[in-house]
């Protein structure tokens, strides 16, 4: 047991000599969109976790479905190059991400507004309206 | 997919931007901060589509994300106007119970996720190429097959490279295969300009839409601020 999870972590840290780090950065792949789409993504999640403003909040959900986007993107270019000019699924679906993201922003904000004139506050732990 | 040469320095530039904005929006203590880093995140995320080959959508991205939602994000918080500081009640990071244990978390995580990303490395190579094919090969048999493919194009006015024909793809595999989400989200445009409208009214054109309850009777509309949405 202990012997062949040694094995798989020699196996995979094998590929962390310095020539093949130099050639990954030269030349980037998909690999390297796709954990820029995760940090940027994890970048989002801190915020919506962290912040207690609410319209920062709002930001770092744009952040997070900009992350998805990104996938979709390196994604749709990557079956583009395997021959079929055509595959632009993603991109048509970044489209979509695009026009919900625009409405939720818009009803977000709109409750934004209700709420401080309500409340006169938008952190999120003074709004404890259903708490009790 | 497989970058070289100029194209790889532009992706780093933009992808280390991107993730410095990114940080940036949601450390800055003032909201306002926060929104022009976001903004350049946003822009950043867009040249990476230029960067994939996605023009339209980069376009979008920048008109819709940059000339709309943040302009209204700006609007909202030039409009609630909150004290620039948003104090935490206790700092984040000076509890070693936490952290440690964050970070016993965080290691077999980060392990594993390299790990993953190590083994599954050869299969982000682009499908039909062989294993053994170095970076080199590999670029050269891709950067012939594009070029191809953009023989067809039309030329631009500088004649130094090819107009793209991206916004037509884009356009025509949305209209053929997703006419019925794209009806859905207009209505959901549709929904979400009623519903910020209905959401953003004061009492008073509340009053006037003589749809409230408040219209009924006078003396409570004195009471204006204290009573519920």
């Amino acid at each position: 047991m202990t012997d062949s999870i040694m094995q798989t972590t020699l196996l995979a840290f094998q590929r962390f000599d310095p020539q093949n780090i130099w050639e990954g950065v030269q030349h980037p792949d998909l690999s390297k969109f796709l954990v820029i789409g995760a940090l940027l993504f994890v970048i989002g999640v801190a915020g919506v976790l962290t912040r207690r403003n609410i319209i920062v909040i709002f930001m770092s959900i744009e952040l997070i479905l900009n992350a998805a986007n990104l996938n979709f993107i390196a994604f749709s270019r990557y079956l583009q190059d395997s021959g079929n000019m055509n595959a632009v699924a993603g991109q048509v679906f970044t489209v979509f991400i695009i026009v919900v993201a625009a409405a939720e922003a818009a009803i977000g904000l709109g409750i934004v507004i209700a709420l401080y004139r309500n409340k006169e506050t938008i952190f999120i732990d003074k709004i404890d309206l259903l708490k009790w | 997919m497989i970058l070289s040469g100029w194209e790889s320095i532009f992706f780093w530039v933009f992808a280390v931007a991107t993730l410095v904005a990114g940080l940036l929006t949601i450390m800055a203590r003032n909201a306002v901060h926060s929104a022009l880093f976001l903004i350049s995140t946003l822009v950043s995320v867009a040249a990476l589509f230029i960067l994939l080959g996605a023009e339209f959508i980069a376009g979008v991205q920048i008109l819709v994300y940059v000339g709309g939602v943040m302009v209204l994000f700006l609007f909202v918080i030039m409009l609630v106007n909150v004290s620039a500081e948003e104090r935490g009640r206790e700092e984040l990071f000076n509890r070693p119970a936490q952290v440690g244990a964050s970070v016993l978390f965080l290691l077999p995580l980060a392990l594993g996720f390299i790990y993953a990303f190590n083994q599954s490395a050869p299969q982000f190579r682009p499908p039909g190429s062989t294993p053994d094919q170095s970076a080199e090969e590999l670029v050269a048999h891709q950067s012939a097959r594009r070029a191809d493919q953009e023989r067809r194009l039309p030329m631009a006015a500088t004649r130094t490279s090819r107009l793209s024909d991206d916004t037509q793809r884009v356009g025509a595999s949305l209209y053929r295969y997703g006419g019925l989400p794209f009806e859905i989200a207009s209505v959901l445009l549709l929904v979400a300009i009623v519903g910020s409208v209905m959401l953003a009214r004061t009492a008073k054109q509340e009053m006037a839409a003589d749809d409230s309850e408040m219209a009924a009777s006078p003396e409570t509309t004195r009471a204006e601020g204290s009573s519920a949405i």
